[in-house]
């Protein structure tokens, strides 16, 4: 099949600035432009070493706060290495947010994720940050929020993964709820 | 036995930022020939319960609970193979948009032909044939022509039409349309409506309407269930929930329709954008915006009541709402007026002002 280059349909002139020039590329291609190195980590690194580089934080922006008023809180989860890693969970529910214990403040369960494996996956280097609040209420049932007296709380965060507190996949943090 | 009812139907996306629960827990029933219309804001779940309905929600969505039953069948049991022979025969859909729904590297006729050839085994010049009437039925001008015309070839509202006639080509039971009107003009919109319903009527077919416009509602419905944050709030025949909303929300979605012979100075709006389905508050949903909540309604989720005895509604409840006010009620109560004047299509609604402290 004849190629554009090779027909004359194209106006090739070095000296004119707008016109494709006649000169051939002398500098080699210096990498490949896409490797499918997520793919390519997962082939190399077993599932057993995957969660090694990963971490879990919790911060909260103040030690104490008022009765009632919300507790903003930053999840950040971050791979420490220079190559995308995927952690395998439980479930696909990837991670979840807790305080005592309590899945999302919620002394009931609150969902029942189908029973199939998934994946958390970060590229290179990833931090994921995200932003959530406690506004300081259990779920007591399906439909009754109750609010949390004045004491010490600890939300907690972890990865969806098995044995995750084992393998260094959770967080904590304490907060006083104070008059 | 009805032609569609969902049952208890939970759908969730599991997201990298948390769990969307984008359907929670909604049960509602569409009768034959019935125009059921499905109303609220951007993300209160329409369309998920839309896609629901066809088995088309794809990851990282999953369909977590419930039932839809067709014809007493349950669409959620069945195989590939048997949905895919009920989707386009049976139940077929209007996508909201119309330039993406159809393919354009095929002409609209061989598309519209393409389901009339596999549903109804149909040779391809009888499809063609039928293709050419329902083109003309929709108001194409020159069908016969415009049957060999790309989507691109054909105007925003032709292209509308295209697809709703496509959604007829094969006499569904039922056809579920997803905000048909929404990248229209007013005038186009008015007549793709009236011919939705005409074609509706005539065919005995029964839609289920989703629109975040309560005036397409009122155009078209017999019965409408407002949405929000992906639960009911409320469900009534069309002329009680515009003569007497019981739910603030509706209350607030009618105050902010814009009248011509409007005396106010502002339009009224819902103060707020509906929360983070990831993060639902405590209580009822719509209590952050709510100029009626009290403290119980952060405490305390309002199950789906019968506005008139108090009991949690059914699928037989004519007039449902999700409020305290109908279970416990509210310490002072829901204050809002409805101002109806002139003719049945001009009811307005509006929050009493000042009639509360804040």
């Amino acid at each position: 099949m004849r190629r554009i280059y090779e027909s004359n349909a194209l106006h090739r002139d070095d000296e004119e600035a707008h016109a494709p020039s006649e000169k051939e590329r002398q500098t080699k291609l210096q990498a490949l432009r896409s490797v499918p190195s997520s793919t390519l980590s997962d082939l190399l690194i077993p599932r057993r070493f995957r969660h090694l580089p990963v971490s879990v934080s919790v911060e909260t922006s103040d030690d104490e706060y008022e009765v009632g008023e919300p507790v903003p809180f930053r999840v950040t989860l971050r791979n420490r290495l220079p190559v995308p890693i995927s952690v395998p969970t439980v479930s696909p529910l990837l991670w979840e947010w807790t305080v005592d214990g309590n899945v999302e403040a919620a002394e009931v369960p609150i969902r029942d994720p189908p029973d199939e494996e998934g994946t958390l996956s970060f590229d290179r280097g990833e931090r994921k940050e995200f932003r959530k609040r406690w506004d300081q209420l259990f779920r007591v049932s399906d439909s009754e929020w109750e609010p949390a007296g004045v004491g010490s709380y600890t939300i907690g965060a972890a990865i969806n993964a098995t044995n995750a507190e084992e393998r260094g996949l959770t967080d904590e943090t304490t907060v006083r709820i104070v008059r | 036995m009805a032609l569609l009812e969902v049952k208890d139907l939970t759908v969730r996306f599991y997201t990298q930022e948390g769990v969307v629960t984008a359907v929670d827990d909604l049960s509602y029933r569409i009768e034959r020939g019935e125009k059921f219309g499905v109303v609220g804001e951007s993300g209160a779940g329409k369309s998920v319960t839309a896609l629901s309905v066809l088995r088309l929600i794809d990851s990282p969505g999953q369909i977590e609970s419930g039932e839809i039953l067709f014809k007493g069948e349950n669409l959620l049991e069945m195989s590939e193979s048997e949905i895919r022979s009920i989707r386009g025969d049976e139940i077929s859909m209007i996508f909201q948009d119309a330039q993406t729904a159809l393919n354009p590297v095929y002409t609209v006729g061989g598309q519209i032909a393409e389901a009339i050839e596999h549903h109804l085994d149909y040779s391809s010049e009888e499809a063609k044939a039928r293709t050419i009437q329902l083109l003309d039925r929709v108001g194409i001008p020159e069908a016969e022509e415009r049957f060999s015309d790309y989507p691109h070839e054909f105007s925003g509202g032709m292209q509308q039409r295209a697809i709703i006639a496509m959604a007829l080509s094969c006499d569904p039971d039922l056809i579920v349309a997803d905000e048909p009107t929404t990248a229209l003009d007013v005038t186009i919109e008015a007549q793709i409506l009236d011919e939705l319903r005409e074609l509706a009527d005539e065919f005995d077919t029964a839609i289920q309407l989703i629109t975040h416009d309560l005036g397409v509602i009122a155009e078209v419905c017999d019965r409408v269930m407002v949405m929000y944050a992906g639960k009911p709030v409320e469900k009534a025949p069309v002329e009680e929930l515009y003569y007497d909303p019981k739910h603030p929300y509706t209350v607030g979605l009618m105050s902010s329709i814009p009248r011509v012979n409007d005396k106010r100075e502002r339009l009224q709006t819902i103060p707020g954008v509906m929360p983070d389905l990831v993060e639902l508050p405590s209580g009822c949903s719509f209590h952050p915006r709510c100029p009626f909540a009290e403290e119980k309604c952060t405490r305390k989720e309002p199950p789906l009541t019968d506005v008139e005895s108090g009991a949690e509604a059914t699928l037989d409840t004519e007039h449902a709402a999700a409020c305290l006010e109908y279970t416990e009620g509210l310490s002072q109560g829901l204050t809002y007026s409805v101002e109806t004047t002139g003719s049945a299509d001009g009811a307005a609604a509006g929050y009493v002002e000042g009639d509360r402290d804040e």
